[in-house]
């Protein structure tokens, strides 16, 4: 009986144990891969669902057919870092280039993300949208990135109806669309102190 | 009829005038294009000016590449005895300067082949130093991107077993014709862009920063590489085919390393 009930805590604690695993690591595979309850706080480059609870999944078409209502359009690629160890008399200049008119917030996919930063995005999309919650968003990065599922997932859970997840990214939009240089949007800079962060 | 005649002339010397010459047709795009490599010449070489030759440089690079970490380019000089230096450019990477050949009296730069990292749909530039001192600029659109992020695919300890090792393969290089030489170097060189998926730490920058190909006691080319240089370096270059003795290759890294090989070249040339 004991041993019995020590083998139940033990494929109990096995079973933990697997949902914890199976919760931090990257899919092996692009099919099926599925939607986590939450945010997703495995690494942030791998496969990602096809779907977003409560969100609309677009493709380059969609987007397209998206963009005569003005979406708010929200870049969340990470801004490129110095490299530790790189000298300082070479030239250090990156630039990052985006569906023109995004609002470009580095970083604000990432997760688990500090509760004054995660405040600090939704004020920004909240101004960005004028308090509308119904109005169109669009969560973006590149290809195979989950910061943007993040992004969307964070404003379906804060009550905005038209949330839009564009997981072809940057990549998706340049093969048949120009792109323009942004720089991070000031106010989110000025929320988080760097826009390395 | 004069007035207007005066007002479209002003409007053609306003466009003639203009800092940055955009071609008929160009978009936004065209122009931001324009004003990054305005601001990358004047980082790299200040006030000196870089005259426009489309055809000083054929540009050998794929439309699209596969790999975005190992983009090969093919730089093919069209006067190729009046060439001091090499500079290649990838105008969208952070760090724009990939590569700055300086050419000695053992080279025949008529050809460099390189592996590199494109960050994103970008121009790259060569620009030629030619031995008056002049320089002169190619440029060619590349559809890659991710590159200088991309995981190796393995950890770092593995990536930099043996590093340091070379390999040489030479043409025969009969009849007075210069001898081919391609340069394999085992190295990681990490762009300090690539993030351990697990740790999340970045792999801190370790590329080879200097690189020296002697024939005897003549220089072929001294390299600045940079992180832009895809991990493993291959380079393919031309030796003139009447030296002596091995060909030497002396490298260093950013962080310390520092490797020499020595290789024969095949009797035949000799």
């Amino acid at each position: 009986m004991r041993r019995r009930a020590g083998n139940a805590v033990l494929f109990a604690l096995g079973l933990m144990i697997g949902a914890t695993a199976a919760a931090a690591a990257p899919a092996d595979s692009p099919v099926n891969v599925p939607e986590p309850e939450g945010l997703y706080t495995g690494p942030p480059h791998g496969y990602t669902p096809a779907t977003l609870k409560g969100a609309t999944v677009i493709d380059l078409k969609g987007l397209e057919a998206l963009l005569p209502e003005a979406p708010v359009l929200i870049d969340v690629v990470l801004a490129d870092r110095r490299p530790a160890g790189f000298p300082a008399d070479r030239p250090w200049l990156p630039t990052h280039r985006s569906i023109p008119k995004a609002v470009w917030l580095p970083g604000a996919g990432e997760a688990p993300l500090p509760p004054d930063r995660e405040a600090a995005f939704l004020a920004r999309v909240a101004a960005l949208t004028g308090g509308d919650k119904a109005k169109p968003i669009v969560t973006f990065c590149r290809p195979e990135c989950w910061g943007s599922w993040n992004a969307g997932k964070r404003l379906v859970a804060a009550g905005y109806t038209r949330v839009h997840w564009y997981p072809l990214g940057v990549e998706g939009w340049q093969d048949d669309h120009e792109t323009t240089t942004v720089k991070p949007d000031p106010p989110w800079v000025a929320a988080n102190g760097s826009p390395e962060r | 009829m004069k007035r207007l005649l005066l007002a479209l002339s002003l409007t053609l010397s306003a466009a003639a005038l203009a800092p940055v010459p955009v071609r008929a047709g160009a978009t936004d795009s065209d122009e931001e294009r324009a004003a990054r490599w305005t601001e990358i010449k004047k980082t790299i070489f200040g006030d000196r000016a870089v005259e426009v030759n489309d055809a000083a440089v054929k540009i050998d690079a794929p439309v699209r590449a596969l790999d975005a970490s190992l983009v090969p380019i093919g730089l093919t000089l069209a006067d190729k005895d009046n060439v001091k230096g090499l500079y290649f450019i990838i105008d969208d990477n952070p760090s724009p300067y990939a590569a700055h050949f300086t050419f000695g009296p053992a080279a025949d730069p008529g050809e460099i082949k390189m592996r590199v990292r494109v960050n994103n749909y970008t121009n790259v530039h060569a620009v030629v130093e030619t031995k008056d001192g002049k320089l002169v600029e190619t440029a060619k659109f590349v559809k890659a991107s991710g590159g200088c992020s991309a995981p190796m695919g393995m950890s770092d300890e593995e990536a930099m077993k043996g590093m340091g090792d070379m390999r040489m393969k030479f043409s025969d290089g009969q009849g007075g014709k210069p001898v081919e030489a391609t340069l394999m170097v085992r190295h990681p060189n990490f762009s300090g862009m690539q993030m351990n998926q697990v740790t999340r730490d970045y792999t801190p920058a370790r590329y080879v920063d200097k690189l020296d190909v002697t024939h005897g006691d003549q220089l072929v080319f001294h390299l600045d590489g940079d992180i832009s240089i895809a991990s493993n370096p291959v380079i393919h270059f031309g030796i003139k085919p009447d030296g002596k003795g091995p060909v030497t290759v002396a490298a260093t890294d950013n962080q310390g390393g520092r490797w020499e090989h020595k290789f024969e070249l095949p009797s035949a040339s000799n």
